[in-house]
């Protein structure tokens, strides 16, 4: 059974639970945060930061992030250019991270929320199980993508030899990092209760069962 | 509602999927998982106050050397630069990337430093009446900016960084380095022991005498 259904809410910053009141603003009362049955908004707020951070993708992809210049000659390099440029270094392992990171997670991320916000609102028989796992990939690995900003910060600190060499940063990086971020405020607006609320409920899984206590 | 529920107090509802569950007794280093989508909901630290206050003291006495001393240092046709988190930070800024000289900023010194000072206060908090309210007010602050300190990816970097400098000069690592792995070590370990619904539960008792 879903606490919803036996009229209780879980406070989101706590987790205490309380009774719902009908058109009451009700706060919690051990920690004091504002309780929502489900996150207000969820799914509209979700798709704007999504649908925004789409449209940033192109130029993160497009523009290049930074530019190393080597004795006054600048060379521009775009996010797959760093990527390419590792592997004609023979750095494969760091290139593929590189590539995982800065090209894979942000393109899966935004398939991803796409498809788990798809399924919530055509009750898509998509397995909850499956979409609970995506839910928790995308929110963890989320954070990974940073990854080539700091490296940027690193090599512009770094490489500062005036004429000789220096790397500066360029706009792509700026559109990169507002994507990561407009994803990882995606995730954080999602509710993942809504994942279940619109599932059949298993026979097996109905019942209020004791909770498996694991040994740690 | 055909069935009388027990009391709330012995009610947990899983926070991923809304399930609903008689609260599980679990003993000292055991965990307890919602049976429906495998969320781990409840785990019971040994001696969290002590162990973590111990961690949260490592992680704040790392983090101005991890920040301020050299992680790296390049030497070019006898030129040399040294590298530190607050350099790079500076380097973005002076390059016109103020925006993502903010957001390095935040994501690899301001947030992790505010989630140790929150995490402080609150274990400094907890045996004290007085202050439970507002411990749990930075408690709630920590778990907003939780995922936003971002200190395992910016090693990371670093690591990208070094192999992509290493062959065109000479690179030499700091200590600054060693104070940043210890600082990342600390505070990812912190994340593991200070259980959060030991807090609360700390933070609640006799929560009505401390507010009157």
């Amino acid at each position: 059974m879903r606490a919803l259904d036996a009229g209780i809410i879980v406070c989101g910053d706590c987790h205490k639970l309380e009774y719902l009141r009908e058109g009451e603003v009700q706060h919690c009362s051990r920690c004091g945060a504002r309780l929502h049955a489900r996150r207000p908004g969820s799914i509209a707020r979700t798709w704007a930061l999504l649908v925004t951070a789409a449209i940033l993708y192109i130029p993160a992809n497009l523009l290049p992030i930074m530019t190393v210049s080597f004795l006054g000659q600048g060379a521009p390099s775009t996010i797959m250019g760093g990527v390419v440029e590792l592997i004609h270094a023979g750095m494969l392992p760091i290139a593929l991270v590189v590539f995982v990171a800065s090209i894979l997670v942000p393109t899966f991320k935004l398939v991803g929320i796409a498809l788990l916000l798809y399924s919530v609102q055509r009750h898509q028989p998509m397995s909850a199980r499956q979409r609970i796992l995506m839910y928790r990939f995308i929110e963890w690995i989320g954070r990974w993508s940073m990854l080539d900003i700091f490296v940027i910060a690193i090599l512009v600190a770094l490489v500062n030899f005036g004429n000789l060499a220096s790397i500066s940063a360029n706009l792509g990086a700026a559109a990169f990092a507002s994507v990561v971020i407009l994803t990882m405020l995606a995730a954080v607006t999602f509710d993942p209760r809504l994942i279940w609320d619109n599932t059949f409920v298993d026979e097996e899984e109905e019942e209020e069962g004791e909770a498996v206590a694991e040994a740690d | 509602m055909a069935r009388q529920l027990p009391p709330l107090e012995e009610l947990i509802a899983c926070h991923e999927c809304d399930l609903l569950m008689h609260r599980p007794r679990i003993g000292e280093e055991q965990k307890a998982c919602c049976p429906r989508c495998g969320y781990e909901m409840v785990t019971h630290r040994a001696h969290m106050r002590q162990r973590s206050l111990a961690l949260v003291l490592t992680a704040l006495l790392l983090f101005v050397p991890a920040n301020f001393l050299p992680i790296m240092s390049l030497n070019l046709l006898g030129q040399s630069t040294v590298d530190t988190v607050w350099s790079g930070v500076l380097g973005l800024y002076d390059s016109g990337m103020e925006g993502v000289a903010v957001v390095v900023f935040l994501c690899s010194m301001a947030i992790p430093l505010a989630k140790l000072l929150c995490q402080l206060f609150v274990l400094l908090a907890m045996p004290r009446p007085l202050l439970r309210p507002l411990g749990c007010h930075c408690y709630r602050i920590y778990h907003h900016l939780r995922e936003w300190g971002m200190l395992e990816v910016y090693l990371f970097g670093i690591l990208v960084s070094t192999v992509k400098l290493a062959d065109m000069a000479e690179l030499h690592l700091g200590v600054g380095l060693a104070c940043f792995v210890g600082l990342m070590l600390a505070q990812v370990w912190l994340e593991v022991i200070m259980s959060p619904h030991q807090v609360w539960e700390a933070l609640s008792e006799e929560g009505d005498d401390a507010r009157t």
